[in-house]
């Protein structure tokens, strides 16, 4: 179990004050909210860039915040991995200067650091770049070589700022299995910010949701980002369902895979995956491209109509969200669909109904390594 | 070349790199702090560091011939030794590093300005402190505005007329500089000395101003990639 990581802090902002209140424990906890709710300064504050910050701050036994007992360590003694959505390397420095940024507090530092280089160099897959003067590198290379450099500085914590959102949807793809890995890696609680609803659903544990400095809501991703007053923050990007799958067999165009961990789920065909049978993948799939039908409808383009049983019908503005269960132990799945077409179904918990989901509308999201 | 000419560029070209070296340190930190604090009388310090540009040279020269006299806030009576500065080479480096010294701390400033206070977070996140996180990552960002600030602060002091010929006089051999031994050889009408000077002049200045030109422009183009 990762040492709790609480954090009570108040802070004044130019609109609004920050004041949240929160301990976890859990690995990856993610802070979402729309741009300009306080995530960032939230990162500051907890990282100690944030002079202005009262309240208290502890993760386990170090106290990094106490403002009663006029407590405030620098940040160069908190000993956080901070990742910022820009990645601020050095320019002055190439990749492994900047990895070797932190190194002589890691190898100050309590923490166990033999081989850290050489396995954030294998994790993030960083050999090629090592050289490289970091003003060459695309956005996604910034981001792992920010990743790495924040692993190699010994933390005790994560901060993860926006990881992903800096990235069009094709590097996503490539960077958000690097960040797996990192999760599998190196046993490191993480504190994620993001206003991207992939992102922590497919990273983080538990979510907060922080609106104008305040904590509106906070639990499991999935069912945080479905609530009727957490929905409408996602905007444009609306909701996705992050599912896990598993490869059957790959065909020239198409990849045949299951949903869940196990081999027993419901098939369906997605864009061709380029990992071999048997590999684990993340399947994307926005809710708002999935057609729900009371019957299989022949003749249809769509390639996979997916026999599900819905769980609960939640009313967001004029939409409405269906919450369906494939499988007994897969995570179930979220349709966007209208008020009228909820009622002209008779859509209520129980319902037996099809998912129909284009193989298009599925973002495959795979891990080339197979870790 | 005659053997004067020689002296007079050696010694020009000594006194201003003693001058720009004693202005460095202290004007690169006066122009780190105000690049980046905040406090009460900014706006005072920054103008005081400013004035020597403004002034006319003879009235800075004016002011140092005061301050250094006898009766001087750091002459002998004030200060009970003697410094030997005026009408000294001493009296040439002091005189060229005031008149320096607001080039090279506004170009400082500038070149600290356009380093993001955002990386001096990240390396202290990174475990260095402040004087580290200065030395290592501040410093060798701002390197080539702070290059061009050096630059300009020792061309300044090669090129010192007013101020030097009031505290330290225009002895030949003693404080004599190629500014004012051009003054001299043409007050004098010794036209073909003057000739060389001033074709010494035009080389030493071009290549200094070639110099920073060339590292400013590099700078800027790191900053467009960035």
């Amino acid at each position: 179990m990762n040492p709790p990581l609480h954090v009570q802090v108040r802070l004044p902002l130019d609109r609004f004050d920050l004041d949240v209140e929160f301990e976890t424990t859990h690995r990856v906890t993610g802070v979402f909210g729309v741009s300009g709710s306080g995530k960032t300064t939230l990162l500051e504050a907890v990282a100690g860039l944030r002079r202005g910050a009262r309240g208290r701050i502890r993760l386990g036994a170090a106290e990094w915040l106490d403002s009663e007992r006029r407590l405030r360590v620098p940040p160069e003694r908190r000993h956080v991995g901070y990742v910022p959505q820009d990645s601020l390397l050095f320019p002055h420095l190439d990749v492994l200067g900047n990895l070797n940024a932190g190194r002589g507090r890691a190898l100050r530092g309590e923490n166990q650091v033999e081989g850290t280089l050489e396995t954030v160099v294998r994790v993030l897959d960083l050999a090629p770049l090592l050289r490289r003067p970091v003003t060459t590198l695309s956005g996604g290379e910034r981001q792992r070589v920010a990743l790495g450099r924040a692993l190699c500085s010994g933390p005790r914590l994560l901060l993860l700022d926006e990881p992903l959102a800096s990235l069009d949807a094709g590097l996503r793809r490539k960077v958000l299995p690097f960040l797996h890995r990192v999760q599998a890696e190196f046993s490191l609680p993480i504190l994620l910010v993001s206003h991207n609803p992939v992102e922590v659903q497919a990273l983080c544990e538990d979510l907060i949701v922080l609106r104008e400095g305040r904590i509106i809501a906070r639990g499991e991703p999935r069912a945080v980002l479905t609530r009727p007053e957490v929905f409408p923050l996602a905007e444009h990007e609306g909701f996705e369902n992050m599912l896990p799958a598993r490869v059957i067999e790959s065909g020239p165009e198409t990849s045949r895979v299951t949903l869940g961990h196990g081999a027993e789920g419901p098939a369906l065909t997605v864009p061709r995956s380029t990992l071999p049978a048997g590999s684990p993948l993340l399947l994307s799939i926005p809710a708002d491209e999935i057609v729900l039908g009371l019957e299989h409808p022949p003749g249809l383009s769509a390639r996979n109509a997916v026999p599900a049983r819905v769980e609960q019908v939640q009313r967001v503005g004029a939409v409405c969200l269906v919450t369906a269960r494939v499988a007994p132990d897969t995570p179930p799945v979220v349709a966007e669909v209208t008020a009228d077409a909820t009622s002209e179904l008779h859509l209520v918990p129980g319902t037996e109904l099809f998912l129909l989901i284009k193989t298009t509308a599925v973002t495959l999201y795979e891990d080339p390594s197979g870790a | 070349m005659s053997h004067a000419a020689w002296e007079v560029l050696r010694n020009t070209l000594l006194w201003a790199g003693l001058a720009t070296a004693l202005v460095m340190v202290p004007g690169t930190l006066v122009a780190y702090v105000l690049a980046r604090r905040d406090f009460r009388g900014k706006r005072v310090v920054s103008t005081l560091f400013s004035l020597p540009l403004v002034l006319p040279p003879t009235a800075v020269g004016y002011l140092l011939l005061r301050t250094f006299a006898v009766d001087g806030p750091l002459g002998r009576d004030t200060l009970g030794i003697d410094l030997d500065v005026i009408l000294s080479w001493k009296a040439v480096v002091i005189a060229c590093a005031v008149m320096a010294t607001p080039l090279v701390v506004r170009t400082a400033r500038v070149s600290f300005e356009a380093v993001d206070p955002r990386y001096e977070d990240m390396a202290r996140t990174l475990g260095h402190g402040r004087a580290a996180t200065f030395l290592r990552y501040t410093l060798p960002m701002a390197r080539r505005g702070l290059m061009a600030a050096l630059i300009l602060g020792f061309t300044r002091a090669v090129g010192e007329f007013g101020a030097t010929i009031i505290l330290a006089g225009n002895i030949p051999g003693r404080t004599q500089t190629l500014a004012t031994a051009i003054f001299s050889a043409q007050q004098a009408g010794r036209e073909s000395e003057a000739n060389v000077l001033l074709v010494i002049a035009l080389v030493a200045g071009f290549a200094a101003v070639y110099a920073s030109e060339a590292l400013s422009q590099k700078h800027a183009a790191a900053a467009a990639r960035r």
